[in-house]
């Protein structure tokens, strides 16, 4: 089959008004489409890369409850328990409210054995462990804020103000980057002791005690079970705990924004299916103001079938031009944005599937848009065609 | 090789229009010898037009045969039509129907694309086809800036440019001042008498008719009488 695609390209731009509005709406829709995929990848990427030996012990009542920070020796007797870490959300900010990125105050000193996949390539494990007000950084978050190695950062924390007013000042002493997206490149870990001695000592106000407790398990160990026997340590109080793997507890924090994959169909999909009719009009158009070239092209021995393929490229290729402008346009905004939503969105990033998608999509409705107006030239008598006014 | 190129044996097309069936054409038996020129006339609605849509593959007979140089292509698939029509017919509309998006040299080198040869050569011989129709210093133009004498010209060359054995017309002048007609059916004089080309035109217009070496007369389906024209003072043979 020889397309001409001399013809397929001329005619493209014979209106190119119209040519141009029909591509503008496939932009924008793949460009609207890859970006919620691409939300939608990043959260499910958090839940993706969880691993199957951590669990996670929260309150019963809710995650916005602290557990006492002493619940930790019980649960490591625990069989099958390696390890604890304890992560409290600490909540501040850097200079401004909107340098606004995550803090968490952990275990210092079993962080790295729970979260291998943060990997220190600037300062070591020890200068953090070395003094209580030294932290960890994401590079990511140093990459945004300039700082480097032996920076003296001040935060102020609205879940824990400081009673002077000031800020709680941090030393960086490593910088780390995550092999696995289980863990953000822009978040500050700092010692657990440093802000419940701070809390006890008066120096800050609010609520002592741990926000979760991560448990590492020896290889071999049954999630059912540890998870089973660590809520019943506390099923009659002080405090009753939740233990769940760290995808489910992953995928019920990403719940938490409501169910995002659906809205996110739901939105692409309303767009979607407004774009392919406009696509489908505008090729149906395009395709009566030819109905006389193809009766002209037909007469001269082009078959329906080349003909069909020539009305198909056109829609075809209007159809991956705007796709391909909304997927770099997509990838774009996902680059630029990257910093602010890292905190938010561990893994948030170009992701290969939202991409593909945007891809297929394009495709997808430039064959679609094709089809009816290729039906019609394929069909087309050439005595008929001949006779048509357009 | 027969001397009758194309042969409509016993023809009949019928439309079915409102619940009424009209037969355009009604057993109709006609032939054009090789190499003539032909000009076929009738009043509106005799069958001309569907007659040479029959003889060129554009549409197909509901009775009878239709023959051009032995080949019934009432038999042929619609693809294998196509093909055949690629291969032998060359035609010329009433309105041109140059396609508008592309210059004239690449209008006349659209139908060398279902041909095996090269871009370079489809490039050449459609220069020349509009060398032979007077238009080589218009090769870039897109038809909105030919005159509709040019235009047709380019039609014309595109008709050509396959070297096909068969050039049907259909009221090629129609749409063409007096000069601009004249001069097209010089064109086609030329062609048939230089190049041998077998030439069906239909037309209304008498002085282009007789540019023909023949008048066939249609008349509600049928073949009427067929009038000789004397080749006129300085026309060519």
């Amino acid at each position: 089959m020889k397309i001409p695609f001399r013809v397929v390209f001329r005619n493209l731009v014979r209106h190119p008004v119209r040519s141009l509005f029909t591509a503008g709406s496939m932009t924008v829709a793949v460009f609207l489409m890859v970006f919620l995929r691409t939300v939608v990848a990043s959260l499910d990427a958090g839940v993706d890369q969880s691993q199957s030996n951590r669990l996670i012990v929260q309150s019963a009542v809710s995650l916005f409850v602290n557990l006492p920070s002493t619940y930790g020796t019980k649960i490591e007797s625990v069989p099958g328990v390696v390890e604890t870490n304890k992560w409290v959300w600490f909540g501040a900010y850097y200079q401004d409210p909107s340098n606004f990125f995550a803090q968490f105050a952990v275990d210092e000193e079993t962080l790295l054995d729970v979260y291998p996949e943060i990997e220190v390539v600037d300062g070591s494990h020890e200068e953090f462990l070395a003094q209580k007000t030294n932290c960890l950084v994401g590079k990511g978050l140093a990459d945004q804020f300039g700082w480097k190695v032996g920076d003296t950062v001040p935060l102020i924390s609205q879940v824990f103000p400081k009673t002077d007013g000031g800020a709680w000042e941090f030393t960086i002493a490593g910088l780390y980057e995550p092999s696995r997206a289980t863990v953000d490149a822009r978040t500050l870990f700092f010692h657990f002791d440093y802000l419940d001695e701070t809390l006890e000592a008066g120096g800050a106000m609010g609520q002592r005690g741990t926000s979760t407790y991560t448990l590492y398990l020896e290889p071999g160990a049954n999630p059912t079970q540890v998870m089973a026997e660590v809520d019943a340590l506390y099923e009659n109080g002080p405090q009753r705990v939740q233990t769940t793997t760290e995808s489910e507890f992953n995928r019920q924090f990403v719940t938490m924004y409501g169910n995002v994959p659906m809205f996110v169909n739901s939105i692409g999909g309303g767009v979607l299916l407004a774009v392919l009719l406009a696509c489908v009009n505008s090729m149906l158009m395009a395709a009566r103001q030819q109905t006389r070239d193809v009766g002209v092209m037909k007469a001269m021995g082009f078959s329906d079938t080349v003909m069909a393929g020539t009305m198909l490229s056109q829609s075809l290729i209007i159809c991956v031009l705007g796709g391909v402008v909304g997927i770099f346009l997509a990838v774009g905004l996902v680059q630029a944005m990257g910093p602010m939503m890292g905190s938010f969105l561990p893994g948030f990033g170009v992701h290969e599937g939202a991409l593909g998608f945007g891809l297929v999509l394009s495709v997808g409705v430039g064959l679609l848009a094709g089809l009816l107006p290729a039906l019609r030239s394929n069909r087309l008598r050439p005595v008929e065609a001949l006779r048509s006014l357009e | 090789m027969s001397d009758e190129l194309i042969q409509a044996v016993s023809v009949t097309r019928q439309y079915t229009r409102g619940g009424e069936t009209l037969r355009v054409l009604d057993e109709l038996d006609f032939s054009v010898a090789r190499g003539a020129f032909t000009a076929l006339m009738g009043p509106s609605g005799s069958g001309k037009t569907t007659l040479l849509n029959l003889i060129g593959g554009l549409d197909r007979p509901d009775g009878g045969q239709v023959l051009v140089d032995g080949v019934d292509i009432g038999q042929l698939s619609d693809a294998d039509l196509a093909r055949w029509r690629a291969d032998n017919i060359g035609f010329v509309f009433q309105g041109f129907n140059l396609i508008p998006v592309l210059s004239a040299l690449e209008n006349v080198m659209l139908p060398l694309l279902l041909a095996p040869v090269s871009r370079k050569e489809r490039s050449e011989r459609a220069a020349y086809a509009l060398e032979l129709v007077g238009l080589a210093d218009r090769t870039k133009h897109r038809p909105s800036q030919l005159s509709g004498g040019q235009e047709q010209r380019v039609a014309i060359a595109r008709a050509l440019v396959t070297d096909p054995a068969v050039l049907l017309a259909d009221e090629p002048t129609g749409d063409l001042d007096r000069e601009s007609a004249d001069n097209v059916m010089e064109l086609l004089r030329r062609l048939n008498s230089e190049l041998q080309k077998t030439i069906l035109m239909v037309t209304h217009d008498p002085q282009a008719a007789r540019s023909a070496q023949t008048i066939a007369h249609l008349d509600k389906g049928r073949l009427g009488r067929l009038e000789k024209v004397e080749a006129e003072a300085g026309a060519a043979p």
